[in-house]
């Protein structure tokens, strides 16, 4: 479970997050969804214990990040945006890395490793360096790393940009099979049908702080709206920074 | 905590050794430092040392018979051609009539004395004339009957203790420079690429992400980096060793000899530098702002040590220098090539410095990485 509970931060003059609250439930997708510069990566660096809040806590399973941060990311899985791979590594071996950096014993590790590749079908690539690789070659990679532990809480900072059509499939049958599992999933995104799709809980903000939060169904319910779309752009006002 | 630094320092040399372009340069440097000193050691020394016949332009020769005889015994004669050195002996014109007349007959030397290879054939040119004058002089108070010793009122005898190596003090300078420097220089494009390039290209974000302490990240990081620096200092001395063998020392009177014993001191004094060195320049590295202002940082930071070297090799203000950090380890390893005694005190204190500066640049790199400002680069 991820809980944001009253946060402010001011990056330079910009009050980036002003009084930000949700909580992100374990077994359920939930969607951070707002228009480009609504302060959604600033948030998820403040729940990896990246940025520091000025004000307020982030919490994962009830540790705060800020005073526990070791403790608290225990049980975190985190698809960064961008995904800071290892050029000159495997995506075996940065897998493999990670999984022994989140606790794992090398052989576990090892293990859990291939399995994921299999499950992301990206055994063809596990063994040649990141150097070159796609966009989506380049974000099944962090996937992997995200998930390899099988963390409680998995944050993903907009997942599906470059993905075709097909890993766009995987990500999200993976994302039903976690929450299926009973993890806590959180992503940011704009992409409206992938949140409409996928997400229980849609946390719509913007400049920094939660405008709207409920199902997507229910946000319709609560514009008047017939789609997810339409209903985010009358909760914000207006239509800047929204891809189609 | 051991194990998270040592699956991290695993991490950072496989990625490290993967990156080619910097283990090039530090290739590049262990083996062409060594051989580029050799070339010029040989060629210094051909330039500095007096051929054994020494051909100079010699002007009235005719004027000064004995003189020429004199000196051509001692082979410094006239000569024509490229072999000449640009030294110039003029006899004047009234020598002879001043000699027989028993009165002090004029020689010039004209040579330019700045050049430094010509210093050594114009002392000993200078030296041959000033024997040929008290053998003569001698001549003329026997003539008057006067004891010669008379005109000796001390006799000055040197006895010159240097050992063939210890003569070598300033080439051995400037050998123990390149091998300690390349504790500095070998793994430089390494430790910009792991803490500048790892943050430009923004793993270091997710690297920070994960349940670790910053301080686990910058031992590692300073782990890899230093056991480079080890390697690259064994490839030099190993180099060196090799290379050295081809500089003709026999014209000095000295030998530069790097033995096995050489290098295994070399590498424990050499430790706690290249720890020093590595948290340095990884310090550093995340002070600046991106790879390219790290690179020119780094350079510029890298005249410190490498003006603690000069000032060895040079001799200056040995007194303290002496006991600073890299000076005291270079002197202790230029000693230990001398065959003398190596100064215990010294090179404990130096190295125990050494250690705490590479203390303090590790908190503060690992202190840095927790501020926002150094991680995303601000």
């Amino acid at each position: 479970m991820i809980q944001v509970d009253n946060l402010y931060k001011k990056i330079g003059e910009v009050n980036a997050l002003d009084g930000l609250s949700f909580t992100a439930s374990d077994g359920q997708i939930t969607g951070l969804l707002g228009p480009n510069g609504a302060g959604k990566t600033t948030c998820l660096r403040t729940v990896f214990g990246l940025l520091q809040a000025d004000k307020g806590h982030a919490t994962i399973d009830n540790i705060d990040v800020a005073k526990e941060p070791t403790k608290a990311k225990q049980q975190l899985g985190l698809f960064p945006d961008p995904c800071g791979l290892y050029e000159r590594m495997t995506p075996r071996e940065y897998t493999q890395f990670y999984a022994q950096l989140s606790g794992m014993e090398p052989k576990a590790a090892a293990a859990a490793t291939q399995t994921v590749l299999e499950k992301l079908q990206m055994l063809d690539i596990a063994d040649r360096r990141c150097k070159g690789f796609s966009q989506g070659q380049r974000m099944k990679t962090a996937l992997a790393q995200a998930i390899v532990h099988k963390p409680t809480n998995i944050v993903l900072d907009e997942p599906t940009r470059g993905l075709d059509v097909m890993s766009t499939r995987v990500l999200r049958d993976l994302l039903l099979m976690l929450k299926a599992q009973g993890h806590c999933v959180l992503f940011s995104s704009h992409v409206m049908q992938e949140v409409a799709a996928l997400c229980d809980h849609v946390v719509v903000m913007a400049k920094g702080k939660v405008v709207a939060q409920g199902s997507p169904q229910s946000l319709c319910e609560q514009t008047g709206k017939t789609s997810l779309e339409e209903a985010f752009i009358t909760l914000i006002g207006t239509d800047e920074g929204i891809a189609a | 905590m051991m194990k998270l630094i040592s699956i991290l320092f695993k991490k950072e040399v496989l990625d490290a050794s993967r990156d080619k372009r910097s283990v090039m340069a530090g290739l590049y440097y262990c083996i062409g430092a060594p051989i580029l000193m050799c070339v010029l050691f040989t060629v210094m020394f051909k330039q500095m040392a007096s051929p054994e016949a020494l051909k100079i332009t010699i002007k009235n020769a005719h004027n000064a018979p004995n003189l020429v005889q004199f000196l051509a015994s001692k082979e410094i004669e006239h000569g024509e051609g490229e072999e000449v050195k640009a030294i110039t002996l003029e006899i004047s014109d009234d020598y002879q009539v001043n000699m027989t007349q028993g009165k002090s007959a004029t020689v010039f030397i004209i040579a330019d004395k700045s050049e430094q290879k010509l210093r050594a054939s114009i002392n000993r040119l200078e030296r041959n004339l000033m024997l040929y004058n008290s053998e003569v002089a001698s001549l003329r108070l026997v003539a008057r009957g006067i004891d010669p010793t008379i005109a000796r009122a001390i006799d000055v005898q040197t006895h010159d203790q240097a050992t063939p190596t210890s003569k070598g003090g300033f080439v051995l300078g400037i050998a123990t420079l390149s091998i300690i420097i390349s504790l500095f220089y070998a793994a430089m494009g390494m430790a910009i690429d792991s803490s500048a390039g790892e943050r430009e290209r923004n793993s270091l974000q997710l690297l920070l992400s994960h349940p670790i302490s910053t301080t686990h990240i910058v031992l590692a990081k300073v782990g890899a980096i230093a056991g480079f620096s080890i390697i690259a200092l064994i490839l030099t001395t190993v180099v060196s060793k090799f290379a050295y063998n081809m500089v003709p020392w026999e014209m000095m009177g000295f030998t530069v000899i790097i033995d096995f014993t050489f290098i295994v001191t070399a590498i424990l004094i050499g430790l706690p530098i290249a720890l020093m060195s590595a948290s340095l320049l990884i310090f550093i590295s995340f002070l600046a702002k991106s790879f390219k202002e790290a690179q020119s940082y780094v350079a510029m930071a890298l005249f410190i040590p490498v003006m603690m070297s000069m000032a060895t090799t040079y001799d200056i203000a040995t007194d303290i220098m002496q006991w600073m950090p890299i000076a005291a380890q270079q002197n202790a390893m230029i000693e230990i090539i001398k065959g003398n005694a190596i100064p215990v005190t010294q090179l404990l204190l130096s190295s125990a410095v050494t250690l705490g500066l590479f203390a303090i640049f590790t908190y503060l790199s690992s202190r840095m990485l927790k501020s926002e400002k150094v991680v995303f680069g601000l």
